[in-house]
């Protein structure tokens, strides 16, 4: 593993889009579904999100996403079915459990809320490369440092990992015990965290010397080496989505009066 | 003009009883290749810091005397500043990648980046950088998957693309494999070539003394002596200082093989010359 | 036979064999493995341990099949000394640090501490004994590692790159504990790329390339096929190369040799 990310490289529209854009998305999509209240409209929003995912050709990578979610979302289900304090018609029952009408629909609203978010957070995740993300946000204001951080991270704690491998193997040829008991495990902690701790402030130390030898201090204005040009489309999009928010805050408000 | 003034350079780290530096004195000319030895713990790494400016600007701690490069003195300076007129490069080639950056050509990239320089400017010093240092065709590489003696050529890449005039390496060589090690010195006999001055620590002797044009002698924190790879290496007392001069010269030693000038050879082609002239005198 | 190693095949990943059909036997002589990075060497010394288990083919240490055998168990017939002494210093106390391994497989704390003792006065660092492992230097720490191994007593010691990144001191010192464990009858392998210190040091040498055994033999004779070196990307020791140039067609391995001819 050289990098943790979910990250797709594959060639299509939406890995082109902006990715401040799909941040956007990801905004309208949070407030869409708390705003609204309705079946068909976040039914709707989910298969667009779908559609998009599609277009990006990503769909296949979604859903070990949901199912990873699936075990919170049946809970929801079970306890909304049996439990909601506004339950009144009986739906069907399992042996001795009912489930009402009621927690049945409300469980559902709340499941649509969280794929249509799972959905819009995963087109961001799969289509977009991490240091392109990072990138973008530096470009319009974020730290360079902490941008450093976040990229460098994604690399560098893999790497961290294969120390780690090194370390168990140095001190089970010293016969330290890792595998077994509890207490044998728990014993073993100390010998494998010591020069972990210890390799990383030495090569946080180095790396930092490194860094400083490359300008990361320097007060200079950063520039880029790659070109950012914003297509119109990208520009379209973006007013697009925010007009979409607006609407929907207006539409709610208007509607709740 | 020397390029390098050192005036009296005391140090010590913060924390520490002991003078890592003890009032050392030189000059360096420009384009210059100069090697570094001693025992650890001899000073080594703490004077290329303090060339570079890590002492005293990284690491705080006492710091007396002078190092002057190009009429800027260091300890008032600041780090990106010099990173532009002296670069250095590390031991650990792996700590030396940012880990932030994909390919080898972005990687090359953050220094300049971090220094605002335009994208042209940018792309003509990456492409002339990753072409000396023949890593041209490994552009769109993960850095991470380059090999160490690879990887090594990458930092001093990222280095000579801010184009310093002088590069500092510490035992660039010490974790590379012998292919690894013949590519770096490769390397940075192309720089020497550019014009660049080359200060280097190395604990190889042999390869050392094929490159230096000057060799400077530390031992506890001083500078013992600073002179030509054969007036270092026919000194008698290295011993003394924890270091050992190249098989070629120890040889030459104990058989008593020296020049009309009293000194020892240093590298493989001097003594082959040495053997063949001293035969063809005898016979 | 101390070790017999036989059509060993390993591979990490699926179909990227790392070590293609090797054949070996160690018996008591001290041993340089030699090759390129990337040659498999440190793959297969870590086979050697039992940390890794042979994909096909088998490795009996002393008799024993390492597939059979937990590592905790052969931890007291085979040491390895890691490259890098970081990857395995905790303790706060050198000695401490020394009598891990030897408490480990099982010593008690009478024996492990002048097991400790003496692997610390072989490494010249018994002076040091109560004081903090990070306080040391690097290269000190490096010999700290090896004491630890050293303290485990075992009839087989291996060593990853010993001399890497030491100044001539520390490659004095490191030369004269492998001249000692000879002396006491141990089995010694090392993993190096200095050519010159397994002329100086070494019985018999062994020349991995991509995973397979390119030469094996007297350090002599394996030194002196330049040109099969050559393919594995390796010189010969600086005293070889010089006495070719001069026309000597014996292969001279080391200064000690070197003294035996007249060159004038």
């Amino acid at each position: 593993m050289r990098m943790m990310s979910l990250y797709k490289d594959k060639d299509t529209i939406i890995h082109k889009i902006d990715p401040l854009n799909k941040i956007l998305y990801i905004l309208a999509s949070i407030l869409i579904t708390m705003l609204i209240s309705d079946f068909k409209i976040l039914t709707l929003t989910l298969v667009f999100s779908f559609l998009l995912l599609a277009i990006g050709k990503v769909i296949k990578n979604v859903f070990p996403i949901i199912s990873f979610s699936l075990i919170v979302l049946v809970t929801i289900v079970v306890i909304q079915g049996l439990f909601n304090p506004n339950n009144k018609i009986p739906l069907f029952n399992i042996g001795q459990f009912v489930f009402y009408k009621e927690g049945i629909i409300y469980s559902f609203l709340l499941i649509l809320r969280v794929l249509n978010i799972l959905c819009a957070f995963s087109l961001l995740i799969l289509t977009t490369k991490p240091s392109d993300l990072i990138e973008n946000l530096v470009r319009r204001g974020l730290s360079p440092k902490l941008g450093y951080v976040l990229a460098s991270v994604l690399q560098i704690i893999p790497q961290m990992l294969s120390t780690m491998d090194t370390i168990l193997d140095a001190q089970r040829s010293r016969g330290l015990e890792t595998e077994g008991k509890l207490i044998k495990r728990l014993k073993a902690f100390i010998p494998l965290i010591g020069p972990a701790v210890m390799n990383s402030l030495i090569s946080t130390r180095e790396r930092a010397m490194a860094l400083e030898m490359r300008g990361f201090n320097s007060n200079i204005k950063k520039t880029f080496l790659n070109e950012h040009n914003e297509t119109s489309m990208d520009k379209l999009i973006r007013y697009l989505i925010i007009a979409l928010i607006i609407f929907t805050i207006v539409w709610r408000l208007v509607w709740l009066k | 003009m020397a390029k390098i003034v050192v005036e009296g350079l005391k140090y010590r780290y913060p924390l520490s009883q002991k003078l890592a530096l003890n009032d050392i004195s030189f000059e360096i000319n420009e384009g210059e290749f100069i090697g570094i030895i001693g025992a650890n713990g001899a000073g080594k790494s703490t004077l290329c810091q303090a060339l570079t400016g890590i002492v005293p600007l990284f690491f705080k701690g006492d710091y007396g005397g002078r190092v002057i490069i190009d009429d800027v003195e260091v300890a008032k300076s600041n780090l990106s500043e010099i990173s532009l007129k002296i670069g250095m490069v590390f031991q650990n080639p792996f700590t030396q990648i940012t880990g932030s950056k994909l390919t080898v050509y972005e990687e090359v990239a953050f220094g300049l980046e971090n220094m605002g320089f335009e994208r042209e400017e940018m792309k003509r010093r990456i492409d002339d950088a990753l072409m000396l240092l023949d890593l041209y065709r490994h552009k769109d590489k993960n850095p991470f998957d380059l090999s160490g003696g690879q990887m090594q050529r990458l930092a001093i890449a990222s280095i000579i693309a801010m184009q310093p005039k002088i590069i500092v390496l510490d035992e660039p060589t010490s974790q590379l494999d012998p292919q690894g090690s013949n590519e770096v010195f490769k390397a940075v006999s192309d720089l020497k070539k550019k014009g660049i001055t080359v200060i280097m620590v190395e604990h190889k002797v042999e390869k050392l003394s094929e490159y230096a044009d000057r060799i400077m002698l530390l031992h506890d924190g001083r500078l013992i002596d600073f002179d030509t790879p054969s007036k270092i290496f026919s000194k008698d007392d290295l011993k003394d200082y924890g270091v050992v001069e190249p098989v070629f010269t120890r040889y030459c030693k104990k058989i008593g093989l020296k020049d009309e000038r009293g000194l020892y050879p240093v590298t493989l082609d001097e003594a082959v010359n040495l053997v063949v002239k001293k035969r063809e005198h005898n016979s | 036979m101390n070790i017999i190693v036989k059509d060993l095949y390993f591979y990490y990943k699926e179909g990227e064999d790392v070590l293609k059909g090797i054949n070996l036997e160690f018996d008591d002589r001290c041993t340089a493995i030699i090759g390129q990075n990337g040659a498999g060497k440190t793959t297969f010394v870590k086979l050697l341990k039992g940390l890794l288990k042979p994909k096909k083919g088998d490795i009996f240490i002393k008799g024993l099949n390492t597939k059979e055998t937990t590592v905790a168990k052969l931890a007291s017939i085979i040491g390895l000394v890691f490259q890098n002494p970081n990857d395995q210093i905790f303790k706060n106390k050198v000695l401490d640090e020394v009598m891990f391994g030897p408490l480990n497989i099982g010593q008690d704390k009478n024996l492990a501490f002048e097991n400790a003792k003496k692997a610390l006065e072989l490494v010249a660092l018994l002076q040091k004994a109560d004081e903090n492992p990070y306080d040391l230097t690097l290269s000190e720490r490096k010999l700290i590692s090896i004491a630890s191994i050293l303290a485990m007593d075992t009839d087989i010691i291996i060593l990853d790159e010993p001399t890497i990144a030491q100044d001539f001191i520390s490659r004095e010192k490191i030369k004269n504990i492998i001249k000692k464990l000879k002396e006491e009858g141990k089995l010694v392998i090392t993993i190096t790329h200095d050519m010159d210190f397994v002329a100086e040091n070494f019985e018999r040498t062994i020349v991995f390339n991509q995973g397979q055994v390119l030469l094996d033999g007297p350090t002599k004779e394996v030194f002196s096929k330049e040109d099969i070196l050559k393919t594995a990307h390796l010189e010969p020791p600086y005293i070889t190369q010089l006495f070719k140039r001069l026309g000597f067609s014996e292969t001279v391995l080391n200064l000690e040799e070197a003294l035996n001819y007249k060159i004038l």
